[in-house]
């Protein structure tokens, strides 16, 4: 690694403003997060008149609270049908659009397009949606005309259907972004590879299952962290549409966490909750990265 | 199913082991909801004497105009919207005084409520209010006097008469151990509205007096296809509004201050009486479907826009209806709340001292600031009058209503006011806020399951109220 002609301390000098910066920005409030979780605090009086509980708040959190394992459990509901559904039907679009299409990439940025619009505009869009029947609700009005009336549902006040509903919405949203990934990661794979297989007699999907799947889990694996994190993550979205409601239905741990340090102003225990989601995502990013990092050898 | 826009996240992750990125990334939405506290009280000290701008911040009003130095206050509210009587007579009595003091210029923020309460949370965590800001009464603004965040308005208030404009006793909810710390900008109580044609289409001759009649004219509106009463339940404090004015009925004023001084628990019978007619109400079908997904704005639209019967609010929402199409011909009627079971008193009202102005104790120009804020209040009921948006305020307005072109519904909101026999705050005015967001949501949950059994209910409420008392 001598290519370069410069001492190591010009690099470090390049690099420090960029490190600092991110580190301030980034390791530093996740410390502080982390400390601020082990106070019973309001966070409006002064941090040194907060009473220090250690760790009650995470003992709380997981033994004493209702709202939170089920703010869990869809929390991972979410990914899982990110994971299972979006991910393996980005990959299939993105393979017809690859072998059927002369010019890919209209259709690649038509679907994108959902991706571009606020988060805001998107809720509202759905929200209008799903409405009632009567106040103009599109689902419902279909369902009704093609005389289906018992499936009509208050798709986003129903408890039990409507963190579904929420998902659905997410998952078309973000459809796009990871068909152009993977779409990119396809049309990477040099040609030639294809035409050997021709040759060999591997045609269509045979030459997917054999060349495209195995060239492309690199990609994949990246859609994979992403969506994950991504739904670890999801706010704005459940905000928008029902703000966690009716009455904690569609609460994720996001959202317990602005509720509990912002709305009931327990900075404390919202500060453990934020701690646990981001010891969540570490943990099952470095879980992700072991498991294709397993597939990877196995298929190279 | 969101993907963190982070490009150089994906090329770390292309790497196989720099995930660290990424992750944290992940978590950046975690830190920086919960870092915004994370700056020490240092600046409490720092925060008169560090800018050397202000050398002089204790100089009186009148030196300091003669002096010309330069001053800027920064006055935080919640009159976004142009099309607010509010709106133009903020700016106006804005403009005016810095006409009068060409040295002091005011600077507004200004926001929306919801997203005003939470920049003015994050900004006393870390010790930087603005020079003037809005709080709400008793419990609400509680954690920020216990924080010491306010000066208080004592002398202020005695300036140029300010104190003798006010309603007797409207200052109470904003006074702390003997010290006043914020100047209400309203006072309002809880009313119904009613769409006058609506209930005529429905055959209803009277409003409703009596909480089974309220039921019985639900079932007829419904009946008729119209929706009885809208709600904007997505916002939880609208549905609990209504709740506790049930409450009030069932059990009398001071039902929270009774559970808090120890003489009584949510388990009183009163308590489970006002869940079991509120149950009632949502189980006649009195709200329109999907209430809980609708917003504050988009529930009182429903009635503004003539598509239902009856509205349940503060006095506040008196000026946007009556400029509403539904209120043309006299349209729209008010009355008060029903007895409930027989009980109550329909002259005892929810009572809502409005959002009030509060100065920041480290302001770095104190007297100015007081100077302006008494000129402020002195000005604001004359201003609002002249623009027709002086219903509901919290001091006394001179001047004829009917003379100024105030609507008959108006007029009569502003005899209601006449006829206040006492009252109660809402729920998150009175509780501590842990356990009003317990309460808002375990309401919220009624709407969508009205069968919930009143005792879990109560029971809920309790075991909230024990774990968050300090």
């Amino acid at each position: 690694m001598k290519v370069l002609k410069v001492s190591n301390w010009t690099i470090a000098a390049f690099v420090l403003p960029c490190l600092i910066i991110y580190i301030g920005l980034v390791f530093v409030p996740i410390g502080v997060s982390a400390y601020t979780s082990l106070f019973q605090w309001n966070g409006i009086v002064p941090l040194g008149m907060a009473k220090y509980i250690g760790f009650d708040n995470y003992h709380r959190m997981f033994t004493g609270d209702s709202v939170f394992w089920p703010a869990v459990r869809r929390t991972f509901l979410l990914a899982g049908f990110s994971m299972l559904i979006q991910l393996p039907l980005a990959l299939l679009v993105a393979i017809l659009i690859g072998r059927y299409t002369r010019k890919a990439n209209f259709l690649v940025s038509s679907y994108f397009l959902p991706v571009i619009l606020s988060v805001v505009v998107i809720g509202q869009l759905w929200k209008t949606i799903y409405n009632p029947a009567s106040q103009g609700g599109m689902i419902n009005q279909i369902l009704d005309k093609v005389g289906l009336h018992s499936w009509t549902h208050n798709w986003l006040t129903d408890p039990k259907v409507a963190i579904y509903a929420v998902i659905v919405v997410g998952l078309w949203q973000y459809l796009g972004y990871h068909l152009l990934i993977q779409f990119t990661g396809i049309q990477n794979i040099p040609a030639d590879i294809y035409e050997a297989a021709k040759i060999d007699g591997a045609d269509g999907f045979k030459a997917d299952r054999y060349i495209t799947l195995p060239m492309i889990v690199p990609i994949f694996k990246i859609s994979f962290v992403l969506s994950f994190i991504g739904s670890l993550q999801s706010f704005d979205l459940i905000m928008v549409m029902t703000g966690g409601g009716p009455a904690h239905a569609t609460d994720v741990v996001a959202m317990h966490m602005y509720n509990m340090s912002f709305l009931s102003q327990k900075y404390g225990y919202g500060s453990a909750v934020g701690t646990f989601l981001v010891a969540m995502c570490l943990i099952v990013t470095v879980l992700i990265n072991f498991i294709f990092n397993r597939l990877e050898k196995r298929y190279s | 199913m969101k993907p963190v826009d982070n490009l150089k996240g994906v090329n770390e992750l292309t790497n196989g082991k720099k995930v660290l990125g990424v992750v944290t990334a992940a978590g950046l939405l975690a830190a920086s909801l919960s870092a915004c506290g994370s700056s020490d009280n240092n600046n409490n000290k720092n925060a008169s004497g560090s800018e050397p701008a202000s050398s002089a911040p204790a100089s009186s009003a009148a030196a300091s105009q003669s002096s010309g130095e330069k001053v800027t206050i920064t006055f935080q509210n919640i009159y976004p919207d142009s099309s607010d009587p509010k709106y133009q007579m903020l700016h106006k009595i804005v403009s005016d005084y810095e006409t009068a003091h060409p040295n002091v210029h005011i600077e507004l923020d200004s926001l929306n409520t919801d997203q005003q309460k939470l920049k003015l949370k994050t900004q006393a965590a870390s010790k930087e209010v603005p020079d003037i800001t809005i709080v709400n009464p008793k419990a609400q603004m509680q954690p920020f006097v216990d924080a010491d965040l306010f000066a208080p308005l004592n002398d202020m208030v005695q300036q140029n008469g300010l104190a003798d404009t006010f309603q007797t006793g409207i200052l109470d909810p904003y006074t702390f151990n003997g010290n006043l710390y914020a100047l209400p900008d309203g006072n309002n109580i809880a009313i119904l509205y009613y769409n006058k044609e609506l209930f005529q289409q429905a055959g209803i001759a009277n409003p409703p007096s009596t909480f089974e009649e309220l039921i019985a004219d639900v079932k007829t509106l419904k009946a008729k296809g119209i929706t009885p009463l809208a709600i904007g339940e997505k916002d939880s404090w609208t549905g609990s509004f209504l709740f506790m004015n049930i409450l009030l009925r069932t059990y009398g004023p001071g039902f929270l201050q009774d559970v808090t001084d120890g003489k009584t628990t949510f388990e009183d019978p009163a308590f489970l009486e006002a869940v079991q007619a509120f149950e009632d109400l949502v189980k006649a079908g009195a709200f329109q479907d999907g209430a809980t997904s609708f917003d504050y704005n988009a529930g009182e639209n429903l009635f503004k826009t003539g598509k239902s019967a009856m509205y349940f609010m503060g006095s506040w929402a008196t000026g946007g209806i009556e400029t509403s199409d539904v209120s043309k011909d006299a349209n729209v009627g008010v009355f008060k709340f029903p007895t409930v079971n027989g009980k109550g008193d329909p002259n005892q009202y929810m009572l809502a001292p409005g959002s009030a102005f509060a100065v920041s104790k480290n302001s770095k120009h104190l007297t100015e600031t007081l100077d302006f804020l008494n000129y402020f209040m002195l000005n604001y009921p004359k201003e609002l009058f002249g623009l027709k948006g002086a219903v509901g305020l919290a001091q006394k307005v001179e001047g004829d209503f009917k003379a100024a072109g105030y609507s008959d519904m108006s007029i009569t909101v502003m005899d209601l006011f006449t006829s206040v026999n006492g009252g109660d705050l809402s729920f998150d005015n009175t509780m501590n806020p842990a356990t009003s967001q317990v309460h808002l949501s375990s309401i919220q949950n009624l709407f969508v399951k009205p069968d919930t059994d009143p005792s879990a209910v109560a029971k809920e409420h309790q075991q909230a109220y024990e774990d968050n008392k300090q």
